[in-house]
């Protein structure tokens, strides 16, 4: 009975480090709202530290164009999210017209983009780790980097 | 009675030194300047605002590569000059006192460029259909960063940004007309409000 309890307390143990591990990099947010009468409701809430592991395992072949693509760029990239993370919380980008509104804004540590117009309201949250972790993957993908 | 009054206003002073103190890191900690640009076209209702800490500006700019622009610093070609020496007259200017470079009075035009407190000034107001006016104002600190490069054909548009980092908070472009309003300016506040 003492062994079963222990078993279960180290079960439990690997269980929380697992779960501590997997919110360590926060999460990825997508909720998508249509504002029709039969408007679909999407909200999707993801570990980010699934984004870097998803991009591993996809085949290198599947993503060696998105790689030669986004090396060029890597330098600018990795600059622009290393500058991100030291920055204080700001809203870049605000654009409103009638009946629509953009916002783009750094907020603890990770970047959200907010999308409303007259058809659907847009709300997309990424943490900045996750995304040059992911980055970085896919720019590994095809062994260029 | 006195006494107290004076042993109160010690505690009191003593108070205001802590919360100082303690404040005071706080403060110095938040010395990040940004650039904000904000267009408002007030007939069809829209804005744009776009923040930008200067640090970060100073940060990705050199990492662009792209054409004339490398490494912080733009080439313009000295074959687009028209044989001017912008580098001389520049620093013909900056070494000028205050005065009034250019002024030009037309029935619907006004023009004005001039030196002020250490900054280049232009005023450009334009009478016709619609009342428009375009005002500049740069920091001479600004205008030498730029020219601040070994190269004679690039301004140094990091070193401008450092510079304009570090003046006081600087209103540097408002264009107005009929319908839109633009504000290109520098200060300490996150936010364009």
């Amino acid at each position: 009975m003492l062994l079963l309890g222990k078993i279960a307390l180290g079960m439990t143990g690997v269980v929380f480090a697992g779960a501590g591990v997997i919110c360590s990099e926060g999460f990825v947010q997508v909720k998508v709202i249509q504002k029709q009468a039969d408007g679909h409701h999407i909200n999707v809430i993801a570990p980010a530290v699934l984004g870097p592991i998803a991009a591993h395992f996809v085949p290198a072949r599947n993503l060696d164009d998105a790689s030669r693509q986004i090396r060029p760029y890597l330098p600018l990239i990795d600059t622009t999210l290393d500058a991100l993370r030291q920055a204080d919380d700001i809203v870049l980008v605000d654009v409103r017209e009638p009946g629509e509104h953009v916002q783009v804004m750094k907020s603890g540590g990770s970047i959200v983009v907010d999308v409303d117009d007259p058809n659907e309201t847009v709300h997309v949250s990424a943490p900045l780790r996750a995304i040059s972790g992911t980055v970085d993957q896919l720019a590994s993908a095809a062994g260029l980097q | 009675m006195r006494k107290r009054l004076q042993a109160t206003a010690v505690v009191f002073s003593l108070l205001a030194g802590a919360v100082i103190s303690a404040a005071a890191p706080a403060f110095a900690a938040s010395g990040e300047r940004y650039l904000h640009v904000k267009v408002q076209d007030e007939q069809k209702g829209e804005s744009v605002n776009i923040n930008v800490p200067l640090s970060m500006a100073e940060k990705i700019l050199p990492a662009i590569n792209n054409k004339d622009l490398h490494n912080g610093c733009v080439t313009f070609h000295q074959a687009e000059m028209n044989g001017v020496d912008v580098r001389a007259i520049l620093d013909a200017v900056r070494t000028a006192p205050d005065n009034e470079f250019v002024t030009v009075n037309e029935k619907n035009q006004n023009v004005r460029v001039a030196k002020s407190n250490g900054d280049i000034v232009v005023h450009v107001r334009d009478h016709n259909n619609h009342e428009q006016s375009v005002d500049v104002t740069v920091p001479m600190t600004v205008i030498n960063a730029l020219f601040s490069t070994a190269k004679q054909d690039e301004l140094d548009v990091a070193a401008a940004l450092r510079a304009l980092g570090d003046t006081g908070n600087t209103l540097l472009v408002t264009v107005h007309d009929a319908s839109q309003n633009v504000r290109v300016w520098v200060d300490s506040q996150s936010t364009a409000n």
